[in-house]
Order: structure tokens, then C-alpha cells, then sequence
């Protein structure tokens, strides 16, 4: 069954991101949004009390926690539109593999949107990335798997309701806390250049959060998807 | 018996309890303020604590109470745990508001400020911030099944989340030392002021049963009349 | 008084506490009364 599961993943993926013309749309605007908010960011603060790599993680992740929101969005209004969930409903994929393709599709749009932002960050703020480059990504990458995971859960419950676009917001943003604020603080070292072994305590956070949460979405996933 | 004479019962149980408990308050606030002794560091607003405290007591328990029985109900899917989670809180979020204004009541003439970013404070706002959310997620779904599901998934993630909250920003603040605000001190408390607090936990304990108890009669009397209209009775 | 005076806190507490709880009972009461009267 592990090949079948995959191939549905995959499928799913597919169907959000390459069916959908909306996707290009929604991928400029994700992407001039995570400017727009580094560059105001940027210059709405005292230069001379509030350096650069002060400002630089909050910028990061203010810039990152929107635009993936902006993704959400576009995501579960292609459902919307479509009553897709009810096509899905009627295929063999099993709730796990139209969790897993959601999410994963949700990854990659926001996956690339902050792939592109990240080296207009490091310009803009004067960033030395260059050696923590892995272990920044890494923090990146767990922070927008856990975010992903719960917002896609959070989507499509609230696809179902009238004011779903004030609703995700509302619903998501108590659960972005941890993550972000761990995310945040872990950029804040990296961007320091502390030590590895300074980052465990928040990296361990950010890693738990991410495995619970990640796992409990996928459960209540089911629960969602059933008629 | 009808499903709606044993709701009226159950609801006639619920605002005895409650009646009980309101008296218990009045006498609360009595023995607070009369007869227990004011505590010289902090003056006679440290007494908001015999209020503060066992109200968030009240409102964490209504909030557990939520996402256990909202767990309950993903497993056994019966409606009538639905209707006790949604119940729940809805009292939470009444007890969440007193505890959101006492709190920084106490807080400013105590601790010189209205509002400190601590672990516990956070958690507690954010508990009021998630019934919130699971109420207006609740008034946005109009089928019963969905709902109810859709209501329980909320209420197990929010019961997993709370104690991540409690711990990043417990976790912020330890790596991250600010300068230490005035806190009251939490010496053992002397017998009188113990019994005042100890009898004010039980005071707010059983209104939170009162109110649960006919929150929940009115959340079955609301089924029931929703039942009928969908039935075309008139 | 050796204590400060910020008896003035207190009060205000206490009388928002009351307003909310009595108003949220009330307002449970009134709603079970509207359940009642609805089937007359």
C-alpha cells in the first residue's frame, strides 16, 4: 500500500500546484509580499538604536509567517472553488496520502517563495550566512514543516465555513507562537554566530513541536475528511 | 420522559447548583474583604488574588475539560460529549474574561505594571484566545456531524498546544533574563488567608459545575428545537 | 495605614468579577427561559 499512498501524495501535489493557473499569481504575490514586509521593516526603526542583526530574525520570520499564510490561502481557495474536497472524497487515496500531498504541495509553494526571499534578506540586512547556511535552512525547513502541517489541517476545516479567509488567521495563529518565536531565536544565534551547541534548547523545541504536531494533524486529518 | 423535560430537569439542577455558588461568592467577597487580614507588602489590592487565582483555576479546568471530552468524542462519537466540550467552553471563555481583567488589576499596583509577558499569563491569554476561536469556528458551521468533528479537532490541538506555549515562553525568559519585576512573594500563607482561598477554589469549582450543568441543558434544548426544524416540526 | 493605597484596584476587581459572573448567569437563565417559552 506504500506505493500507492505515494503515488496519491504525489498526485495530489501535482493536481494543487500544476492545475492550478492561480499558483503563478499567488507565487508573485507571496513573493513581493516577503519583500515588501523586509524592506518596510527595514526602514521603520531607529538605525541608530536598533542594528541590522537586531532587527533581522523578527524581519525573517514576520516576512516568512505572512506569505505562508498568503500560500494557505491560495491553497484552500482552489477548493473552495471546485468543491475539490468532494472529488477527493471519492478517490482511492486514503486521508494520510491527501494530507501528505496537500502538505507537501503547500511545501513547495512556500518552500520556493522563501527560498527566493532568502537572499534578498541576507542583502538587504547584511547576513553572514555563509558557514551557518545549513543549519539556517535546516531551522527553515522545520519551522515551515510545522506551520504547514497545522495550517493544512486548519484549511480544510475552515474551507467549509463562511468567512474562511478571516477564519484560517484567526484559527492558525495561536499555534505559529511556538514555532515562530523558536524559529526567531534560533535565527537570532545563527545570525550571532553562536556555537551549535547554544542552539539545542530552542532547536529541540522547534523539533518537538514539529513532530507532535506534524503527527496529530495527520490523525485528525481522518476526522476531517470523513461524510 | 422527553429528551426535552429531562434537558428542563437537568437545567433546573444546573441553576441550583449555580444559585448555591453565586451565595458562595457573595460570601467569599464578604469574608475577603472583612475578615481577612491585608497584606502589608502589596495593600489591600493583593486581595484580588482570592478572586484572580480560582477564577484561571476555573477557566484551566474548563478548558481541559474541552479538549478531554473533545478527544472522548473523536473516539466514541457520541453527540452528547460534543454538547458538553462546546458547553464547556463557552463557561471557559466567561471565567477566562474575569481572569483577563483581574489580572492586571492586581498586576498594576503590584507589580508596577498591567501586563507581563510570563508563562503563565501568556498560556492564559492564549487559552481565552483558542475558546474564542473554537466558539466563532463553531457558530461558522451549521451541520450538526460537522461541527461537532470539526470543533473536537480544534479542541484536541488547542488541549497539545498549551502546554508548548507555557514552555517557549518559560524557556524565552530563563535564556533571555530581563529585569526581575517586583513579584509578590509567595511566603506559605497564613491559616486565615489560606482558608479564604482554599474556600473561594470550592466556591468557583462548584459554579463552574453550575454553569457547565446548565450551559449543557441549554446546548440540549438547542438540539433539540434545531432537530425539529430540520424535521419540518413547528 | 503602613500598607500602600491602592484599595481603589481592589474594588474595581471585584465589582468587574461580579458584573461578568452575575451577567453570565443571567444571561443562562434568560436563554433556558427563551428554550421553555418556545414551546410554550
Amino acid at each position: 500500500m506504500a506505493a500507492s499512498t505515494f503515488s496519491a501524495t504525489v498526485a495530489i501535489a501535482a493536481k494543487d500546484l500544476l492545475v492550478e493557473r492561480r499558483t503563478k499569481t499567488a507565487f508573485f504575490s507571496s513573493l513581493v509580499f516577503a519583500f515588501l514586509v523586509l524592506t518596510v521593516i527595514y526602514f521603520a526603526r531607529d538605525r541608530t538604536a536598533v542594528g541590522d542583526l537586531d532587527l533581522a530574525p523578527g524581519a525573517l520570520w514576520v516576512a516568512f509567517t505572512f506569505a505562508g499564510m498568503l500560500g494557505l490561502n491560495r491553497a484552500f481557495l482552489l477548493e473552495r472553488e471546485n468543491r475539490a474536497i468532494d472529488g477527493l472524497r471519492l478517490t482511492p487515496a486514503t486521508p494520510t496520502a491527501v494530507f501528505l500531498g496537500k502538505v507537501f504541495g503547500n511545501l513547495i509553494f512556500i518552500g520556493v517563495v522563501e527560498l527566493v526571499s532568502l537572499p534578498v534578506f541576507v542583502l538587504f540586512y547584511n547576513v553572514p550566512i555563509w558557514r551557518q547556511l545549513p543549519v539556517l535552512l535546516l531551522v527553515i525547513a522545520l519551522a515551515t514543516v510545522g506551520f504547514v502541517a497545522v495550517g493544512t489541517l486548519i484549511s480544510a476545516m475552515v474551507v467549509r465555513t463562511r468567512f474562511s479567509e478571516v477564519m484560517l488567521p484567526v484559527l492558525l495563529l495561536p499555534f505559529l507562537f511556538p514555532p515562530v518565536v523558536a524559529a526567531v531565536n534560533l535565527t537570532r544565534q545563527i545570525v550571532a554566530l553562536r556555537p551549535l551547541s547554544e542552539l539545542s534548547g530552542w532547536l529541540s523545541l522547534l523539533a518537538g513541536f514539529v513532530i507532535i504536531f506534524f503527527t496529530l494533524s495527520l490523525f485528525l486529518f481522518e476526522a476531517i475528511l470523513e461524510e | 420522559m422527553t429528551r426535552r423535560d429531562s434537558a428542563l430537569r437537568t437545567a433546573r439542577l444546573g441553576g441550583m447548583i449555580t444559585a448555591a455558588a453565586l451565595l458562595g461568592l457573595a460570601g467569599i467577597y464578604v469574608r475577603a474583604l472583612m475578615f481577612t487580614p491585608v497584606e502589608r507588602t502589596q495593600g489591600l489590592a493583593q486581595k484580588i488574588f482570592y478572586v484572580h487565582a480560582p477564577v484561571a483555576w476555573a477557566a484551566l479546568l474548563a478548558f481541559l475539560v474541552t479538549g478531554v471530552v473533545s478527544l472522548i468524542y473523536l473516539f466514541m462519537r457520541d453527540r452528547k460529549l460534543d454538547l458538553v466540550a462546546s458547553s464547556s467552553a463557552e463557561v471557559g471563555v466567561a471565567f477566562a474574561v474575569v481572569m483577563l481583567t483581574t489580572g492586571p488589576l492586581w498586576g498594576k499596583p503590584v507589580w508596577g505594571t498591567w501586563w507581563t509577558w510570563d508563562a503563565r499569563l501568556t498560556s492564559t491569554l492564549f487559552i481565552f484566545l483558542l475558546f474564542v476561536g473554537y466558539l466563532v469556528l463553531r457558530g461558522a458551521l451549521s451541520d450538526f456531524d460537522v461541527r461537532a468533528r470539526f470543533s473536537a479537532v480544534m479542541g484536541v490541538m488547542a488541549l497539545v498546544l498549551v502546554p508548548f506555549i507555557h514552555v517557549t515562553v518559560y524557556w524565552f525568559r530563563t535564556l533571555h533574563p530581563e529585569p526581575v519585576l517586583m513579584k509578590p512573594e509567595r511566603p506559605s500563607l497564613p491559616s486565615a488567608m489560606l482558608v479564604t482561598l482554599l474556600s473561594s477554589i470550592a466556591v468557583f469549582t462548584a459554579m463552574y459545575l453550575g454553569f457547565l450543568i446548565m450551559r449543557y441543558a441549554l446546548a440540549v434544548l438547542e438540539d433539540v428545537r434545531e432537530q425539529e426544524i430540520v424535521d419540518g416540526v413547528p | 495605614m503602613e500598607y500602600p493605597d491602592n484599595g481603589g484596584y481592589m474594588v474595581a476587581a471585584y465589582i468587574v468579577a461580579a458584573i461578568v459572573i452575575v451577567v453570565y448567569a443571567v444571561s443562562l437563565y434568560v436563554r433556558v427561559r427563551a428554550q421553555m417559552r418556545s414551546r410554550g
